[in-house]
């Protein structure tokens, strides 16, 4: 029995007997067997719509007189009643076959969306006492020893203790290259090892790894709507409504003012009925955002809603950070100036001094001379620079102010980034400077052929390294030397002049910058919590492509959600103007609604495609 | 607390709405969302989580045939 009952629910199997029914009607019909016709129009109906008839009955008792089962149910029965049985059996067939169809789509949509984000592997390999075993990957604990071997996606974020191998990365960030990795090395989840095998610490576990962190984001940047999204929301809420007080006022008006009998004012009121169903309209727009989220997801891009779309769709401005955003975050010691003793002399005092720092550009230093002489005392000035004692003589190696500090005066305008004095006496300068990123110049000039018009960079460095960044860049203005509280003054001041400012950063310090753009940008993959809390679109690289790339697929997939919105609207608005007049069927009005809701998904799927166009 | 529960089976995004509206409306629950592209329900509510996927799972049987909640 469970059996028999579940067969009549297919739907396929629904539409098969109905349509045969359907046909053996209107061969009937044309034999002239009327009461006969009838008879199976009857059982056409009845084995298609029971379902929906129930399903409108449900919507009964709830009081949902809008409900999209009761409408269809009331069109199709009612098309009885005036005496149109084949126009009201193929009202219920077309509306199952395109609920089929949509149904179909969208789970073609959801899978190839889900397939582009399966980056979570569920299993791990662990090494343990008894050997190897193969347990769930949100089993393994922070410290626990895993293997990984070639092929196999990496299931928590660990440390390489031992092995050498080559990591593909592309799923992540869209990064074709891959990039080799060795003991030291930290790895990201879901990233894939494609040979060689790794044996690796966990340093987060599997919930707070790297990938079932983008997967969160991702799934919940559906939540935040676009404003098309609120925009069709808010319209079939009153669409409706009006559609049906339309169809009531039809059956009663145009029978009254004698434009046309009783039974073809039902006929063209019960049309109304079937387009009234806000579906296709309320899915062609997420599903545009939906599919735009995923498909740049899959290319290390992550938007954290639907709104953030439209706002990168339309940036005029974009801030860049310098360190670390339009240059790599790797200080090299490019020059020095000495003063009265040979440039060596220098570049020992220094690096003997700065060897212990962690500070960027005391590494910088320190990396000129790896076998520097071991200070006998070293004291870190913060902001400032180092003051050490090497064999005997008092090192300062600085800024200005540690300058004063041991009582040596600066230079006017010094040259160099670290000033070093040897006991009380200016030595040298050591002038220090960033590389810009190989991609940079391409990637600005792409942003400015997008339309972006002013490009600028804030700063807190120095106006000379700041000059040299921008000179070999086509940055529009710069700004340098600011205090933080600056340079959020001065983002401010752009925003206020702009239709949609972006800011880039590294995440690191510029949060409240990343906040108060209109589309803040963390560069570098989400290890940084703050940035990514205050980002509105978070790029896995700190690759600056990626910026002139989600500005195209942020239009792309703006334009065809608009696109869908003015498709579906359109489609209904004109059937519902030739059904008024009676120039079109029953049949023609289903197809505006569920054939216009399948071209609409289809249609969004067109923002993954994206995918094997890749920019350049 | 917020609670997430995947949704199948629902038809259309705008059937979803109309059941979240529900769900929201019941004693107890603060908030209910459903994305209806990636089938999950959000709900917001004091209650045990039983009493929540209890709530939801009664709506969704009053409102279509074939919702599951879990």
């Amino acid at each position: 029995m469970k059996k028999i009952i579940k067969i009549l629910k297919n739907s396929i199997f629904r539409i098969c007997v109905g349509g045969v029914l359907f046909v053996a009607a209107i061969l009937a019909h044309g034999f002239g067997m009327r009461s006969f016709a009838l008879g199976l129009d009857v059982a056409a109906l009845l084995i298609s719509g029971t379902p929906v008839f129930i399903d409108a009955i449900r919507g009964i008792l709830r009081r949902d007189l809008l409900d999209e089962k009761f409408l269809m149910s009331v069109a199709s029965v009612g098309a009885f009643f005036i005496n149109e049985w084949s126009e009201g059996v193929a009202v219920m067939l077309f509306f199952l076959v395109g609920e089929t169809f949509e149904k179909m789509a969208v789970k073609r949509s959801r899978s190839s969306i889900r397939s582009l984000m399966s980056i979570r592997p569920d299993e791990a390999v662990l090494l343990t006492a008894e050997g190897e075993v193969t347990v769930d990957a949100d089993d393994v604990k922070v410290g626990d020893v895993i293997i990984i071997r070639s092929g196999e996606r990496v299931p928590v974020d660990c440390e390489v203790l031992f092995g050498a191998a080559d990591a593909d990365s592309s799923s992540m960030t869209g990064e074709a290259l891959p990039v080799s990795v060795k003991a030291g090395d930290s790895l990201d989840s879901g990233i894939v090892i494609i040979n060689g095998m790794l044996r690796c610490r966990c340093i987060r576990p599997a919930e707070s790894s790297a990938a079932s962190r983008i997967l969160e984001l991702v799934e919940c940047a559906n939540e935040t709507k676009s404003k098309e999204e609120n925009f069709i929301t808010k319209f079939s809420h009153f669409y409706t409504p009006i559609v049906v007080g339309c169809a009531i006022l039809l059956a009663i008006l145009l029978p009254i003012f004698k434009i046309t009998t009783v039974d073809d004012a039902v006929r063209r009121a019960l049309m109304f009925l079937v387009i009234s169903c806000p579906c296709a309209l309320v899915i062609s727009v997420p599903m545009a955002f939906f599919g735009g989220i995923g498909g740049a997801a899959s290319r290390g891009i992550l938007f954290k809603g639907g709104n953030v779309f439209s706002k990168v769709a339309r940036l005029d401005t974009v801030a860049f950070d310098k360190t670390g955003t339009l240059t790599n975050g790797n200080f090299k010691v490019r020059g020095v100036i000495p003063y009265g003793v040979d440039k060596n002399t220098v570049i020992e005092y220094a690096a003997a001094a700065e060897q212990g720092s962690n500070h960027p550009i005391a590494k910088a230093v320190a990396a000129m001379r790896p076998r520097a002489k071991a200070p006998e005392f070293v004291k870190e000035l913060t902001g400032e620079g180092i003051i050490a004692s090497i064999d005997g003589h008092t090192v300062a190696a600085g800024n200005s102010a540690l300058m004063r500090r041991v009582n040596v005066d600066p230079p006017k305008n010094p040259r160099g980034t670290v000033l070093v004095a040897l006991d009380g006496v200016l030595i040298g300068e050591l002038i220090i400077s960033d590389k810009i990123k190989p991609e940079a110049k391409e990637a600005l000039e792409s942003l400015t052929a997008l339309g972006v018009k002013r490009l600028a960079i804030i700063s807190g460095d120095r106006k000379d390294n700041v000059k040299a960044v921008a000179n070999n860049l086509s940055l529009s203005e710069i700004y340098y030397e600011l205090t933080p509280e600056q340079k959020y003054e001065k983002l401010r001041e752009l925003i206020s002049a702009s239709r949609s400012t972006a800011f880039v950063g590294d995440g690191i310090n510029d949060a409240p910058s990343l906040a108060s753009a209109d589309v803040g940008i963390a560069m570098g993959g989400i290890g940084q919590d703050s940035a990514i809390e205050a980002a509105d679109l978070v790029l896995m690289t700190d690759n600056l492509a990626k910026i002139p790339e989600a500005v195209r697929l942020a239009r792309k997939t703006v334009g065809i959600a608009k696109f869908n919105i003015f498709f579906a609207l359109g489609v209904k608005l004109s059937i519902l103007v030739l059904g008024a007049l009676g120039i079109t069927g029953m049949w023609l009005a289903v197809f505006a609604d569920v054939g216009v809701a399948v071209l609409a998904i289809l249609n969004s799927m067109r923002t993954l495609i994206f995918r094997k166009n890749p920019y350049r | 607390m917020k609670f997430r529960f995947n949704i199948t089976g629902l038809d259309c995004p705008n059937c979803a709405a109309k059941l979240a509206a529900r769900i929201e409306a019941k004693d107890g629950i603060t908030a209910a969302k459903i994305n209806f592209l990636t089938e999950k329900l959000t709900v917001e509510s004091d209650l045990p989580e039983a009493d929540v996927i209890a709530i939801a799972r009664a709506e969704a049987l009053a409102f279509e045939d074939g919702i599951t909640v879990e």
